[in-house]
């Protein structure tokens, strides 16, 4: 397609809601480095990020600062700016407004992570829905991958509305900085980022891409260790190599 | 303009580039004061998608908690910090949305929108007041058919074939109020794409 032809697809392909298969087109007239496109499609990016400030403004409760400040600093506690002030308090009234703030926010650090927990869990189960969802489609396809007792082992189970669910074994956790990354390799094509995931400490691993995905044409389904932000091409062999 | 005094807290201070050089240095006061300049925009968009506050709350936690772990990809020379973490609170929001709907779709492209690299050599200041007013009064004479979509897409993440089973038109008929909404928002705001 012509640059005039994806001009009107800008913007929707900034919002990650153009559908295939003007987004592949879109994004492999990008890589091919257009500098019209390229600048068309920063252009969009801006716009819709000026979208998102026109959300009518809400004030965020005090305790939500508390909650990132605490979630960033992991327990490694934080250099409060107003912190000096404390240390020259002296006299009993302070201390006393001290143990009970200490007190508050305890109970805030409680309520934090309790609501980070749940938040896991509800991000947890929808995830293994998707998985399911895929699972439990009659005409999804399976393929078994790592015959041999060493290298990862596992299953790619595939559903062209569904998506593509990894289920492995075998798997050791990848290193500091480091991530597994999904791959489905069309046949004479370039391997199409999956998504990342990491291995649990018992050398397992579930990976779900969800939604439609166009099997028509693939070859195979990789994963590659690459680093933790994802890559948009590998970079390494294949731990993982379904082929399809 | 209640947006007015946070949009001129934004402007006020270390600029994006200090501040992402301090966020890739890991220093935590640099993530208070990201929260500081960013945090009500952010929670403001997510509560917005989700219309929740509890769960817009747990969002905006991931949100910088995201931006803290990727900051490492992102250019502190040429990136935009501002526009990158709105477009991870949406993807956050819109993901939020997903799974409490079964609504599944591919997360490639979300994942995409959200790229560091996504965010170089946008223009300064882009959360100027006179910019987001001038986006709102081009919102505001959109038709209501056409402003419909464009906050299906942007608030909800909706593909056009979502848009028409949501609205119950036919998808040309979505297809047509996007081209024709995108392309009056282009002409009212001058420079969002080139000729």
């Amino acid at each position: 397609m012509s640059c005039d032809d994806l001009r009107d697809s800008y913007e929707l392909y900034a919002l990650g809601v153009l559908e295939e298969p003007e987004s592949g087109e879109i994004r492999a007239h990008l890589e091919r480095g257009c500098p019209a496109c390229q600048s068309g499609v920063r252009g969009a990016r801006q716009s819709m990020a000026l979208l998102g400030a026109t959300a009518p403004p809400m004030p965020p409760p005090a305790r939500l600062g508390l909650r990132v400040r605490a979630a960033v600093a992991g327990g490694r506690g934080i250099r409060w700016s107003w912190a000096p002030a404390w240390a020259a308090v002296a006299t009993a009234a302070v201390v006393a407004a001290l143990v009970f703030h200490a007190r508050e926010q305890h109970a805030a650090d409680e309520l934090a992570r309790a609501q980070a927990h749940s938040a896991a869990h509800t991000r947890e189960l929808a995830r293994l829905n998707r998985a399911l969802d895929i699972l439990n489609q009659p005409d999804a396809r399976q393929v078994v991958f790592g015959a041999g007792p060493q290298p990862p082992r596992g299953r790619v189970f595939l559903d062209s509305r569904r998506g593509v669910l990894l289920l492995a074994s075998n798997l050791p956790p990848a290193p500091a900085g480091k991530a597994y990354e999904m791959w489905v390799i069309p046949k004479g094509g370039k391997p199409l980022p999956a998504g990342m995931f990491q291995a649990a400490t018992d050398w397992t691993a579930m990976h779900v891409l969800p939604g439609p995905v166009d099997l028509t044409g693939a070859g195979a389904v990789a994963v590659t260790l690459e680093r933790e932000s994802g890559v948009p091409q590998p970079t390494s062999q294949p731990v993982i190599l379904a082929a399809l | 303009m209640m947006l007015l005094p946070l949009l001129l807290a934004i402007e006020i201070g270390e600029g994006d580039p200090g501040l992402a050089l301090r966020l890739q240095r890991r220093e935590p006061q640099a993530m208070a004061e990201l929260y500081d300049r960013y945090g009500r925009l952010v929670y403001s968009l997510i509560v917005r998608i989700v219309r929740d506050s509890a769960i817009a709350e747990d969002l905006v936690q991931e949100t910088f908690l995201r931006v803290w772990n990727r900051v490492h990809g992102f250019d502190a020379g040429k990136g935009a910090l501002g526009p990158w973490l709105l477009a991870v609170a949406r993807n956050r929001a819109i993901d939020y949305l997903r799974s409490a709907g079964s609504r599944l779709r591919n997360a490639l492209e979300l994942e995409e929108t959200e790229h560091p690299a996504s965010f170089a050599d946008f223009e300064k200041d882009i959360f100027r007041a006179d910019r987001v007013a001038r986006v709102k009064a081009a919102l505001a004479k959109l038709s209501a058919n056409q402003r419909t979509v464009i906050e299906l897409a942007y608030f909800e993440g909706l593909s056009q074939t979502e848009m028409a089973e949501r609205t119950g038109q036919p998808l040309g008929t979505i297809k047509t109020w996007v081209r024709t909404a995108l392309k009056s928002l282009r002409d009212e705001l001058g420079t969002v794409a080139p000729a």
